[in-house]
Formats: C-alpha cells, sequence, structure tokens
C-alpha cells in the first residue's frame, strides 16, 4: 500500500522518458491545416493599409483572416480590452494582426510574406513613467466603455491605468511622526519570461457548430471560457482537450493562441494548427510584469516599525490581462511578515505600449518580497541593528493581521522556520569573508482556493481511476499527489491508481493549475468523492461476505473482516458485482476552499482580497561575488517551507529545488528589458536562462502543521518556493559587497563599482 | 526541391524525400513522426532537440537533415531495451524524479547517452559541463545530477 508521505514514481514519467508522451504541439489530425500570424512589427502605430489579395492566392493557402473576419468585440480576462486582431491600432510589438491558413506552415509563412502592410507609426508610450505622465498618449481612449468580467465588481481605472487598488487607514501620517528614523527607497524589476521549453501551440477543429480545441494549457476551463468570449459564442459550444504540458510557469492560465486556431478552424471547415516560433513565442508571451516599487517607512530607535508607506507600478504592457488582481497582492504583502504600523498603500495597473504581461508562478510576490525584505535590510541597518535581530523584534505573532484584515493564527510557524534554518546554518558563522554575505527573505503565501473536482471509478480489475481537469503542468501534484491520496484513500499502490488527462467534455470544472492549488483541492474533491463511494462499496461487500459493513476494512486491494482479514473479497469483485447492484462504483467529489474573513472596506479596488490556506517560508542565501567581474554564485541555500503535510517527498523537493533555480535566475541573470516598446533580449540564447552549472543542490527544511481541511493535511507547495529568492540572494550580495542592490537581475558593474569602494574605503 | 535521404534511424533503415534546407529535426518530426525529438528554440540553445549522429550529440534544429546521408541516427524512440524495458538511464531518471514537465528529457536522455558512453565514471562537474547545452526550467537540475549519479556509483551505463 502507498502511505502519504512515501516517494512514489509519477505515471507520465514513463512515456516522458520514451519520448511517447504527446505534447501540445506533437499532436496531429491527418489532412490538418497549418496557420501562421502575422504581427505588428512596431510597438504603436495606426493600420493605415492592410492588403490581403496576393496572399488570398498564394499556393496552398486556404484563408487568410483579418479584423474584418473576426468578431468585433473586445475580450479579456477580467478587463474586456484586447481585440481579436488588431485594427485599426496597433499597441504592442508582436500583436496579431492576420493569419494565413494553408496546406502547409511554409506555404502559410510564405502568404503571409506577400501582405502589404503599412503602419503609421507612433512613438510608444514606452514604460509607466511615459504612461503616467502628464498629457499622455491613451492607450486606450474608450477604456471607460470597455465592459468588465460579469460578475465582478467595478474597480477605479483610468487615463493608462487598467486597475487602481488604494488603501489608507487614515493614520498614517500621524504614525510616521513617531519615528525616530525614515528610511525610502525605490526598487525596480525587469519582466520575466516563463520560458518554458514547449512553445504555445493549438489545434483546432470545427463540426459546424462546436469547436474541439486540443491544447497544453494549465487551465482548460479557463481557455474554454476566453476561446467561447472571443468568439462570442456559448461556453458550451467549445471543448477543450488537453496534452501533457511542456511547463506552464503561469504563461499557459490564459487565453495563448487558441482562438486563433479556433477562428481558422470554423472559417476553413478543416483542423487547424497554429504553432508560435521562440521568437514570436518570447516577444507576446505574457511574461511577469517589470515594475517600480517605492517603500517608506519609519521606525522608532529601538527598532520598531511605525509606519509606511508603499507604492506599486505594475506595466500590465497594451492589455491589462491579470494585473487588476494582481494590485491586490500588493495590499496582502506591503504589512505582512513583518509588523509595519498604519500603512498606505497604493498599487496601479499601468498600460505601455509593449507586449501584455501576465501570470508566473509568484506573480508580483517575488519582486514585492525582494522590495519588502531587501527594504528590511536597510531599516535593521539604519538604526544599526543586526538584519536578522532586527527581523525577530518586529515577526508576527500568532493573532496578528495583513492589511486586509485577515488574521493569522499560526503565524508562529514563522518563527519555527527562522529558528530551523537558524539550526541548519547559524547567522553568526553564515556568509563570512571576503566578498561573502548571507542575505534572508521570509514570505507568506496563499494556496489558490478555486473550485475543483474528481470522479473516482472502481474498475472492473480493481484498479482506481481518477477522472479530473486538473492539469498536470509538470510539478507532479496530478501524476504523483492526486494518486497518491486516492490510493491512500482506498489502500492500494499508488501504481493501482491511474489518472486521467482533461476533457472540458467529460469532467466538470476546474481551476487549473495555479496558486499550488491542484493537492490541495482536488485532493479534497477525491476525499468526498470516496466518501460518498464507500458506503455503497462496503454495503456490496457486506453482502458478499454477510457481514455486516461495519465489521469490514479496505487495505490491500481487499475488503477484510477486521476480524479475520483472510476472509475477504476483491475490489475487482466487489466492483464486477456493483455493476448488477445499481451500477459502477462511481462518485464525483467537488471543493472549493472556504475564503478566511477580511475586512471589505480595507482597500477600494480589492478583487483578490485575501490569502486562503496560507503557509510560511523562510529562505536563506550565502554568496560570494567574484571581484573580477562581478559575479555571484551562490554558495549555499537553505529553504525552510511549511506545507501543511506531505504528501510525496520526491514533489515537494523537485518544486522546491525548481522555484529556487527560477528565482536565482531572476535575481542573476534573467530579464527582458525594453528599451522604445522593444524587448532588447530576444531569443533564448541572450535571455539568459540557469544551467545546471549555475544552480547549487538547495538544502530543504519541510515544516509540517497538517491542515484540518487540507487532504491529509497538505497545503499548496509548488508555487512559493520561487518568492522569497530574489530577495535573500539580493541580501546576500549587498551584504557581501556594500552595494544598494535595488534593481534585477543583479548588475555585476553595480558590484564592481561596490568592491571598488570597498577596497578604497 | 527536394532530395533524397537515406540514414538508418534507431537501427532502421529510412529513405525519405527532404528538402535542401531541411533540419535534420523536421526530418525525424514531420516525415518519420519521431515526435519524441522535441523543439524549443530553433537555435541550438535549449537542446531538447538533441539525437546522436553516428556516436556524437547534435542538435537536431540547427543540423541539416542532408549532413545525416549514410549515418547512424539515434532518437529518444531508440533508447528502450529489448522488450520495450527501460534502459538504466531512463530508469534512473525515472527513480530519481529527474522528469518534471518532461519536454527537455529527450534531449537530456541523449546527451547523457552521448557522455556515459565514453565515460561512465564522469564527475558531477563532467555532467555539468556536458549538459551545457541543454536546459531545464522545471526540477534546478538536482535530480538530473542524481540520476547520473546513481548510475556512476552503479557502475555505469
Amino acid at each position: 500500500m502507498t502511505a502519504v508521505g512515501m516517494g512514489t514514481s509519477r505515471s507520465d514519467a514513463d512515456a516522458k522518458v520514451r519520448g511517447l508522451a504527446v505534447y501540445g504541439v506533437d499532436y496531429r489530425e491527418a489532412g490538418m491545416l497549418h496557420a501562421r500570424l502575422l504581427r505588428s512589427p512596431v510597438p504603436a502605430g495606426r493600420i493605415i493599409r492592410l492588403d490581403v489579395t496576393e496572399a488570398r492566392s498564394s499556393p496552398g493557402v486556404h484563408a487568410v483572416i483579418t479584423a474584418a473576419d473576426a468578431p468585433e468585440h473586445r475580450n479579456g480576462l477580467v478587463l474586456l480590452d484586447t481585440p481579436f486582431f488588431a485594427d485599426d491600432m496597433v499597441l504592442y510589438e508582436g500583436e496579431p494582426i492576420a493569419m494565413v491558413v494553408a496546406d502547409t506552415a511554409t506555404q502559410a509563412q510564405s502568404a503571409i510574406e506577400t501582405i502589404e502592410l503599412e503602419i503609421e507609426e507612433l512613438e510608444p508610450v514606452s514604460n509607466v513613467a511615459e504612461a503616467l505622465a502628464p498629457g499622455a498618449r491613451l492607450l486606450h481612449p474608450d477604456l471607460d466603455s470597455y465592459e468588465i468580467l460579469p460578475g465582478t465588481a467595478p474597480w477605479p481605472k483610468g487615463g493608462n491605468c487598467g486597475g487602481v487598488m488604494s488603501s489608507d487607514p487614515g493614520d498614517v501620517d500621524e504614525a510616521f511622526e513617531e519615528a525616530d528614523v525614515i528610511v525610502e527607497d525605490v526598487y525596480t524589476v525587469p519582466r520575466q519570461y516563463q520560458a518554458y521549453l514547449e512553445p504555445k501551440s493549438a489545434t483546432a477543429s470545427y463540426d459546424g457548430w462546436r469547436w474541439t480545441l486540443n491544447v497544453s494549457h494549465q487551465f482548460p476551463y479557463k481557455a474554454r471560457s476566453r476561446v467561447a468570449q472571443s468568439l462570442g459564442v456559448a461556453e458550451s459550444r467549445i471543448r477543450v482537450v488537453g496534452h501533457h504540458i511542456g511547463g506552464g510557469f503561469g504563461a499557459r492560465l490564459d487565453l495563448g493562441i487558441e482562438h486563433y486556431a479556433a477562428i481558422g478552424a470554423s472559417l476553413t471547415g478543416r483542423t487547424v494548427q497554429l504553432l508560435n516560433d521562440r521568437e514570436e513565442d518570447l516577444l507576446s508571451c505574457m511574461s511577469r510584469e517589470n515594475a517600480t516599487i517605492r517603500v517608506r517607512s519609519g521606525l522608532t530607535n529601538q527598532g520598531r516599525i511605525v509606519a509606511r508607506e508603499f507604492e506599486c507600478l505594475m506595466d500590465s504592457g497594451a492589455y491589462a490581462g491579470d494585473t487588476p488582481y494582481l494590485t491586490s497582492i500588493v495590499l496582502l504583502m506591503a504589512g505582512s511578515v513583518y509588523r509595519v504600523g498604519p500603512t498606505r498603500v497604493t498599487a496601479k495597473s499601468v498600460y505601455t505600449n509593449t507586449a501584455p504581461s501576465g501570470a508566473f508562478r509568484g506573480v508580483c510576490g517575488t519582486y514585492l518580497c525582494f522590495a519588502l525584505e531587501r527594504h528590511t535590510d536597510r531599516l535593521a541597518q539604519a538604526i544599526g541593528m543586526d538584519r536578522r535581530e532586527f527581523r525577530m523584534r518586529n515577526l508576527f505573532e500568532p493573532g496578528d493581521s495583513m492589511l486586509n484584515g485577515q488574521t493569522l493564527e499560526d503565524a508562529d510557524i514563522l518563527r519555527e522556520a527562522f529558528d530551523r534554518v537558524e539550526d541548519a546554518a547559524p547567522w553568526d558563522k553564515a556568509g563570512k569573508g571576503p566578498l561573502r554575505g548571507v542575505g534572508s527573505a521570509a514570505v507568506i503565501w496563499l494556496t489558490n482556493p478555486l473550485a475543483g473536482s474528481a470522479t473516482l471509478g472502481i474498475q472492473e480489475d480493481g484498479s482506481l481511476g481518477v477522472s479530473t481537469a486538473a492539469t498536470e503542468n509538470g510539478s507532479g501534484a496530478v501524476t504523483m499527489g492526486l494518486r497518491q491520496i486516492a490510493a491512500a484513500e482506498f489502500g492500494l499502490d499508488a501504481d493501482q491508481v491511474y489518472v486521467t488527462s482533461p476533457d472540458t467534455d467529460t469532467q466538470a470544472y476546474d481551476a487549473g493549475s495555479q496558486g499550488s492549488r491542484t493537492t490541495h483541492v482536488v485532493g479534497m474533491a477525491i476525499e468526498a468523492a470516496a466518501r460518498q463511494m464507500k458506503p455503497r462499496l462496503f454495503n456490496i461487500a457486506s453482502g458478499l461476505l454477510a457481514v455486516p459493513p461495519d465489521d469490514l476494512e479496505l487495505g490491500g486491494g481487499r475488503v477484510s473482516v477486521r476480524a479475520d482479514p483472510s476472509r475477504a473479497v476483491s475490489l475487482a469483485e466487489v466492483a464486477r458485482t456493483a455493476l448488477g447492484a445499481g451500477g459502477p462504483l462511481s462518485a464525483t467529489g467537488t471543493y472549493s476552499v472556504p475564503l478566511p474573513k477580511w475586512d471589505p472596506d480595507s482597500a477600494e479596488g480589492l478583487l483578490f482580497p485575501v490569502f486562503p490556506v496560507p503557509t510560511y517560508h523562510v529562505h536563506q542565501a550565502e554568496v560570494e561575488v567574484d571581484p573580477d567581474d562581478g559575479s555571484v554564485r551562490v554558495t549555499r541555500y537553505v529553504v525552510a517551507q511549511e506545507v501543511g503535510r506531505m504528501i510525496n517527498p520526491d514533489g515537494v523537493y523537485g518544486q522546491i529545488q525548481g522555484g529556487v533555480a527560477q528565482g536565482m535566475g531572476y535575481a542573476l541573470w534573467e530579464g527582458l528589458e525594453s528599451h522604445r516598446g522593444r524587448y532588447t533580449r530576444r531569443t533564448l540564447e541572450s535571455y539568459g536562462l540557469p544551467l545546471a552549472v549555475d544552480i547549487p543542490d538547495v538544502e530543504v527544511i519541510i515544516l509540517e502543521h497538517p491542515c484540518e481541511a487540507g487532504p491529509f493535511g497538505a497545503k499548496g507547495v509548488a508555487e512559493p518556493p520561487i518568492v522569497p529568492v530574489a530577495a535573500a540572494i539580493a541580501n546576500a550580495v549587498s551584504d557581501a559587497t556594500g552595494a544598494d542592490v535595488t534593481s534585477l537581475p543583479i548588475d555585476p558593474e553595480e558590484l564592481l563599482a561596490a568592491i571598488d569602494r570597498l577596497q578604497e574605503g | 526541391m527536394t532530395q533524397e535521404l537515406s540514414m538508418e534511424v534507431n537501427g532502421i533503415r529510412r529513405t525519405v524525400e527532404v528538402a535542401g534546407d531541411e533540419v535534420l529535426l523536421d526530418t525525424l518530426r514531420d516525415r518519420l513522426y519521431l515526435t519524441g525529438t522535441k523543439r524549443g528554440c530553433d537555435e541550438g540553445e535549449c537542446g531538447a532537440c538533441t539525437v546522436i549522429v553516428d556516436g556524437a550529440p547534435v542538435h537536431s534544429c540547427i543540423f541539416p537533415a542532408l549532413a545525416a546521408e549514410g549515418a547512424e541516427v539515434r532518437t529518444v524512440e531508440g533508447l528502450a531495451g529489448s522488450a520495450g524495458r527501460l534502459n538504466p538511464l531512463q530508469r534512473a531518471f525515472v527513480d530519481q524524479a529527474a522528469v518534471q514537465c518532461g519536454f527537455c528529457t529527450p534531449g537530456f536522455l541523449m546527451t547523457l547517452t552521448a557522455l556515459l558512453e565514453t565515460n561512465s565514471s564522469a564527475s558531477d562537474c563532467e555532467v555539468d559541463d556536458a549538459i551545457a547545452g541543454n536546459i531545464c526550467r522545471c526540477t534546478g537540475y538536482t535530480a538530473i545530477r542524481a540520476a547520473v549519479r546513481s548510475l556512476v556509483r552503479e557502475g555505469g551505463a
């Protein structure tokens, strides 16, 4: 029997090491057509001529589709600001303008090249400062008339801001008067590209009424609703079938290019496949937004933070995407982990002529933590206090509240996490030596609460099938975690449990692999299904064994008599008997996480108001900086993470190591900087992803505080390991060199200059 | 214009018509339907397309198909042994949790197969050097290193 807490292999590993796993890009149908997009070559301008006559008669071309052939209304995740194809104005480099569908991709590309496109270029609104400057050109002059997602409360927006979240408790200025010292810092971060290895794709077919999409998407039900929304049809006319996902990290949660394949299919009556090449994928991907963060805190000489102002400007790019939600997270983090006194918070989502930004693991938490924890170091230094001592003095205690009014009764886990890191890597001995340093960072993170479901079926061979629209994005949440939870519920080996891939026609709603929710939410749904099924299972076994149900137990693939385990029936026999006794042993469970209480008056524009099922994290980095080139080597990295209950150690450790590696990339090398609306690094090679040689083995300390409402006590695990990494490394690098480190990726030139100052000093 | 290309792929003689400027990756994926070899970047950076040509690992996304004329080509589909048993390296990837999304996995397996065939006692540093042309975005590489280490400890692949 497979127990919770044991390592088990993922059920998809075998197919993946054989090269037999079918990803979105591998899916094919006989006779399918191939599409290519014409994307805007400029970041801002007005289309004055678009002539597709020659493309229409090019060899192999079945259709050329432009805004004239597409729905006129706008679509969007929460703010409906995005046209199907750019029509009059183009708002970012890479924005789709037309699509050619042809027998081959080569023919489609050749036809694209015959399209006559004339754009009157405009000076791009290339950054947040320009967008917010008085008299700035508005990217969306009709913003006030845009619709919002039905069921969403309206939020403040206007000008070049797609969303504004603000909170002012009213006593902040008075509180600042109590301060002995005031420290103000400004931090800037670039975009980070998810750089999943499988470029985006979509394959669509149409039967005259319904569309079928074959995709690798983290959230098939969102793909369904967004394709339906962009086509202007009912959701139930769209079927989304999910295949293996070659990495997502948040980039496959919203609509990608699925709607283009769909319209290609309905206009040609053929199956159409659309594949991004890497350059267009990078240029158009909804990457983690760049941002500027200003934080000002007042503190006493004794080391107490008494007041704070916090402002975050997020660059949403040309369309708002998820940023109207993300502004809320600024409130949830600006006064968390450490007690900070009355705090005023403003967060704005700002339009610029760059590609729309979007979700990447940890979303804005990564840079908010960077800003907050760099600032925390600076506060300690401002009063000459040891940085760890300062943290311990201000650390949350049980019952403390975040700025949204959400109370954390278990916040003492933070102190436990700091203590456990201290046991492993004592602060006073860490990062010693020339050009060496140590830094730490802590964060409170959420488990995404959105709904999920699972259908269990005991098969006639005694195995257990788990059917769910939850997606296996690579984390192992489905192929390890859910299988293991189901196995443990029924006393089976994980090998006797199989999981299906998602299909919105056959499985109920699931909110996708986001915010570490799959194991927690769908695990709860599996437990709910098991609770439904077990009474019937025991009743049938009771009939077969002539023993009351209460005297039976489940385990080892059998139902046996508790007092005499030699008397037993196999699950296979129970399942076969069930067919003639009311029908198959099948049950569906559903779940969504109850939201914790918060204060709805704590802020305006709070679309994402709470951190459900919070988890606690402390990271500590030790670094060495090379005096010749300013490069940073991470010499030791310790993570203490609270997980509720560990279902599968291979999965948990794998997520922590992988998340830390992505965080190291963000801290030290990666970044999509843009100049006048154009990304300057445009290939995977120049982008600077970490290689094996760059990433040390992370030391992991797991804290378990089982969650009452969690499958076997499990909380979310996979998202947060990326969140504190840049903060911890930046603090260590500043400790090593004396550099301010106010921007990412950490600039070797800045470090060399700081080293020069050290040597001169 | 197409030309005839003859090569041995995973032990089977294959003759296909290919375009003059075609890369080996397209031949494998689109003409021979060996989709285990992945396209990640089209510039020889990510390594997902790695296959072995006459014993050496190559990035098939920038390797001219016609350069494989007469060559012995091995892809991930050819790694499993008789009766479909996983080979020791594949087994180690499964057992050491070196697979997450798995899109990079075929490339890593081919690069490491070529390494271990020439150096069955590769050190961690030699492994890191060998896989400098392969990117994994999921695992942070630790489990991949552990998979190789488990083989080296057991006395070679």
